[in-house]
Parts: C-alpha cells; structure tokens; sequence
C-alpha cells in the first residue's frame, strides 16, 4: 500500500467526514472490548500469564541471535528452505524469485500483517500471479480495492450493508439475502474452487518455534490449512521478532493473544507447521519456503523501541484506543494502524513523514493497560516526541507555542494569574448551562463536542481555600 | 545484507544480555505452569471437555459411546437426522475402516463441496474443548477442513488437561514433530464482518465429536 502518513490530517478530516465510518467502527470495537473484558476477567491467573508473556518475549528477544540459528537448523532439517531478507524488497525478490521458477499463475493468500509490510501484492503483480486473499476481511478489501484498516479485522471500516452492496457486484453466485450468514456463505461458495487450484500459497506465521524449527498460524476460518495444503508451494513470511523459544513458551501466548483479539480463550485452528509433505502423506506441499525479515527490526534493538518487539499482533491497543474509535485505521495512512503503528510506523519507515503519528495520541495509556505483553506505549510515544523535538522537527508554531508555555509555566505568579483569568472567561461563555459550544481559536475542537464549564475557581484557589 | 551479517548485527546489539545457559534460562520461565494458565482441579477433564466444547463459542455437539463398534450406527442417525444421504468421507485410518460400513458409500478423500468426513483424533485438551490432530500417511490434513460436517472421534483417554500436556504426550522435539499439528476448537468461524460472529466461514458449519469410553 502506498503509505499517507504525512497528510494526517486531511486523512482525519476525511474520516471524520465519512458517516458510516463511524457507524462502523463503533460496532466493532464496542463488541470487541465488551468480549475481550468478559474473557480476562473469568480467565483468573491473567495477571501471570501476562508477565510470563513479557519475560518471555524479552528472554528470546536477548537471545535471538541464538534462537534464530537454532530456528535455522531445525527448518532446514525438516525440509524447509529458509531466507534472510532485510529489506521489503528483499523479502519480496525471494517471493518473485521462487513464482517464477515455480511458473506460477495464481498464489492463494492466508491475511499476514508482515505480509502487507513488505508488499506481497506488489511483488506477485511483478511476477505475473493473479492474488486470491482467502479471510473474509482481506476478500473484502481486495473486492473493494481497500487497504487494511486493523490489523484483525481488516474490514473494520466496512459496515454489514457495505459488504452486501459489494458482493452483489463482485461475486458469481451473490446471496439475495443480505443477512451476515448469507454473505459469509456467498464467500465461501466464491472461493472454495479457488483453495483447490491455485499454484501457490503464502502465509505469515504468528509464531517461530526455535527448539522444532516449527511455525504456527491461527485463524478462526480454517482458511490457513486449506489455503497451504493443496498447493504445490507454501511461502511462509515472518518477521523475526515472532520467535519463541519452544512449544510449550508458544502455549503461553496463544492463551493471551485471542483473548486480547477477539475475547475467545483460543482460535478455532492453530496449527503447528513442520517442514513440507512426509513420504506417504496424502496431502501438504511438497516445497516449504520460509522467508524470515528483518526490516528494521534489528535497528529497534538497540533503541528505546525494543519492547515493540514484543508485540504480538493482537489489536487489543487500536480497540481501546480514542483517537482509533474515532478517526479509524486508514487515517494513519500506514499498514500498522493505531497505538501499535504509531510506534512501528516511524521505527520501520522513518521519522520524517510519520511526525504526525506519535503525536495523535492523548496519553490517556489504555493500550499499555489493555497489551497482552505489557508493552509500554504511550512512554514510547512520548519518547517518540522527544526524538523528534531533537531533531528539529515540530512545526514553529508548535514551538513557539511550547516556548509560550514554558515561560508560563516556570513564572507561578504569572501563570495563576493567566489560569484564573481564563477560568473566569470561560465560565461567562457557558453563560450559565453547564456547558461551552464555541470557544474562540478553537472551533475545529468543539464542531463535534461541547466544552464543559470549568468549577469555579482554579485549582490552586480551590487549594489555598481548604477544599482540597 | 547477508544472514551472516544480520545476525552479527543481532548480537552487536544484544552484547552482554543473552543468558549463559539459554535453555535452562527459558525452562525457568514456564517452570510453574499452573500459575499462569486456566486451572480447573476440581472438574473431571471429561466435564470440562464436554462444557467447553459445547460452549457457545466453540459450538460443538458431543455424544459418548460406549465402544468404537456402534460408531457406524450413531452415524448412520446422524446422517438420516440431517438428511445427509449415505455418502461419508472415512479417515483411512486402521481403527475406523476396520468398522462395518455396510449401507455407507465411503470414499477415503474429500472432494471440494465434501458433505461430511469422519476423522480420528490424536488427543483432546479439557481446557478448552479442542481436538487435536497429527497429520500421518492415514491422516491427510483436508478430511478435517473441506467437510461442511466435521464428525470427530476422540477416545475419553486420551483427553488431556492442557495444551502443554499434548507437547509432552507427543514429544517436544524437532525430531518428534509429524508434518503437522492441527488444533481444532468447534467449527469454522468468522466475526469480520461488524464482528457479528458466524459459523462455516470456509471450513465446516458442524462439528459433532463421539468420545469413546475405554
């Protein structure tokens, strides 16, 4: 997808100005943070797990030079090819490199983040394949020649009637109900030729098994296995952040990740990959390619940035995020979207042209308390900011406001006296309601809400009367 | 840049905090697993298989049977019930073929629009009512995903407490590993539209497990 990061604004007022996005958006994270606080809470030990979880992951993280040779050989033994790739254009010249020699015409797809990443779309228009996305959410943005907006549900920003309106056009055999049932079936009857007869498969992988050079997928679908098995040729592509140290530390995070996805205790399929089709299986590919990239994760390391690299994908930052529910996925204008993106974003594709991204954000730290692996995101952010004062970067009315407020805030009597000052003005301009539906200078903030009217009194008055 | 040379730079970075025994490093972290996963002590792993499988989220039906013998008959009443006709996918597997299917028309694959197949489970884990499949030459991996009725044998032995215990039970190591291990929790799912959840997304609607009592 083409990043748009650096108009984030005109992205935002987009947005907002789309009706049904919102419609849209709050009946999916509504559900989404309604089942997955049902699920924590009946799950007691959660509080352990997560934190086995995060020493888990920083425990492979500190030894992943030695996790990912041993990942290596254990493929490799297994029939595997693996592949180093350090940049997108590397990890997608592997992808291109094996589709020709294969002379494929057609690759069915299993949804993968990293996948969108490096371009996967991209690299099989350049080899000639014909891309057939196989969950429902990506079938959908493919039909409507969307990118995605979250990283589960990739359709977040499509309402019900949308997805009917679009299948009507697109599908073979559309349903004549519009019903969710009927269109999921409409899906199912249009793809399932395409699973049995595509030359190629490609996948991601949620997790890397170093101790059995195993990988894992889940998907509630059931669209992984039938995507990878009938096909000659399975392509795995992996960021190498996805490895843990064996089957049973895997066990650990496949409890958290679909409660913090989707609220359930586990997906409907998890499957633990080894290497391709055994002499005397009926079924599997024949040729396995594991492709392991880096892109700029090997750079978060050794910088501010690598708890990140935890990060397991769930999604559970962006449901629980404001400024998400509010402006959705395509805002960002990146393949990670929300808490999660606005860290990743600038880490993988640079500073300049996502300042906009750490900056969305109100600090208010609901994705660090909802992250299954307790990665500490509004401080990322913040540091974000930080690194991006250091190199100049704020706009000179930010900074002259910054400096405004500095000399204000380092000068008591001065600054009583501005608080007071607009306490005051504030609350005539609520005239008495409760409430402020205009203030000057600030209209864009309050065309969409009310300000409420300030108590009477600043802080530090209410302070020095005793009211405390 | 080269393999060599990403992993150089992997362990530049990690200069000074990798772990002098990295194995017996990792082992302690999931030393004491009942601290960290769902305990259930006080249930039979039957009642707990069984509740969880036929949860709502996981939509399972489960019927207990007294020994492998009267499988062809509880299916042939689930065929007739559903109306399904006599055509039935068999999992080419020495336990199920050896049964009398006299008035079944078996097939050993599953075709595209396959109505129904009749498989073998591995194992069964109570924590959350899923069964577990390893793929062999007697277990090819389709009959378990292209079915719209998934009908699944699990012997009551072999339901075990957790995932963790399927490891055990089939080894850990890379050398244990068959091509590969299916996880199956209840039938093929999808929340991606409005998140409204549905069931038989691609894989199959229904999903009727016969735990064998032994």
């Amino acid at each position: 997808m083409k990043q748009t990061s650096h108009q984030f604004a005109a992205n935002v007022a987009r947005a907002l100005a789309e009706p049904t996005l919102k419609i849209a958006l709050d009946r999916t994270t509504t559900l989404l943070r309604t089942r997955r606080a049902k699920v924590i809470d009946e799950f007691a030990e959660y509080a352990q797990a997560r934190d086995t979880a995060e020493k888990i992951k920083d425990h492979t993280l500190d030894n992943l030079g030695h996790y990912l040779r041993q990942f290596e050989e254990n493929a490799l033994a297994s029939g595997a090819r693996v592949y180093w790739a350090e940049t997108p254009a590397d990890a997608r010249k592997i992808v291109t490199d094996i589709c020709k020699s294969e002379n494929a015409k057609t690759a069915t797809r299993v949804k993968s983040m990293l996948g969108e990443e490096i371009g996967i779309a991209e690299a099989l228009t350049d080899a000639g394949v014909e891309r057939i996305e196989t969950d429902l959410a990506e079938h959908i943005i493919q039909l409507a020649g969307d990118p995605p907006s979250h990283i589960v549900m990739p359709a977040m920003h499509k309402t019900q009637e949308q997805v009917a309106e679009l299948f009507a056009q697109k599908h073979k055999e559309p349903s004549t109900e519009q019903d969710v049932t009927s269109l999921v079936g409409s899906a199912r009857r249009e793809l399932r030729s395409k699973f049995m007869n595509a030359d190629i498969s490609i996948s991601g992988a949620n997790f890397l098994i170093a101790e059995t050079g195993s990988f894992v997928t889940v998907t509630n679908e059931g669209n992984a296995e039938l995507t990878t098995t009938p096909p000659n040729t399975h392509i795995v592509t992996v960021g190498i952040e996805k490895m843990v140290p064996s089957l049973k530390h895997a066990a650990v995070f496949l409890r958290l990740l679909s409660r913090a996805a989707i609220g359930t205790e586990i997906t409907q399929y998890t499957t633990f990959f080894n290497g391709p089709k055994r002499a005397g299986d009926r079924d599997g590919p024949e040729n396995l390619h594991i492709v392991l990239v880096d892109n700029h994760r090997s750079d978060m390391l050794s910088d501010f940035l690598r708890p990140m690299l935890r990060c397991i994908r769930c999604g559970a930052c962006m449901n629980h995020c404001p400024v998400y529910a509010a402006v959705g996925g395509h805002a960002y204008g990146a393949v990670y979207p929300g808490p999660m993106g606005s860290v990743l974003t600038p880490a993988m594709t640079g500073m300049k042209g996502t300042k906009d991204l750490p900056n969305a954000c109100t600090l208010n730290g609901r994705c660090k308390e909802v992250c299954p692996v307790n990665i500490p995101l509004p401080d990322m952010l913040r540091s974000l900011r930080a690194r991006q004062f250091e190199q100049d970067m704020p706009s000179g009315m930010s900074k002259w406001g910054l400096r405004a407020w500095a000399m204000l805030a380092t000068r008591p009597a001065l600054y009583r006296l501005g608080t007071a000052a607009s306490n005051m003005a504030l609350r005539m301009m609520a005239r008495g309601r409760g409430k402020i539906t205009s203030v000057p200078l600030a209209g864009g903030w309050t065309r969409t809400r009310d300000l409420p009217q300030p108590e009477a009194g600043t802080f530090m008055q209410q302070y020095k009367n005793g009211r405390r | 840049m080269s393999r060599d040379a990403l992993l150089a730079k992997i362990d530049r970075a990690n200069a000074g905090r990798g772990s002098d025994d990295v194995k017996a490093a990792a082992d302690a972290l999931i030393a004491e697993p009942d601290r960290y996963r769902v305990t259930f002590q006080a249930m039979p792993l039957f009642d707990r298989f069984v509740a969880k499988a036929t949860s709502e989220t996981v939509t399972a039906t489960v019927e207990s049977l007294d020994g492998l013998a009267h499988l062809p008959a509880a299916v042939s009443a689930y065929m007739a019930a559903k109306d399904l006709g006599k055509r039935l996918a068999l999992q080419p597997r020495a336990s199920l073929t050896s049964l009398d299917w006299t008035g079944f028309e078996t097939v050993d694959t599953a075709h595209m629009n396959e109505p129904l197949a009749l498989t073998f489970a591995d194992a069964a884990i109570a924590e959350t009512g899923s069964l577990v499949f390893q793929t062999a030459a007697d277990a090819p991996v389709l009959l378990n995903f292209l079915p719209l009725h998934h009908l699944a044998v699990v012997r009551r032995s072999s339901i075990l407490p957790h995932m963790e215990d399927v490891f055990d039970h089939f080894g850990t190591g890379a050398t244990d590993q068959t091509r590969s291990l299916n996880i199956i929790t209840g039938t093929s799912g999808t929340a991606d539209i409005e998140a409204k959840n549905v069931r038989g997304a691609h894989g199959p609607r229904f999903m009727h497990i016969y735990c064998i009592a032994d």
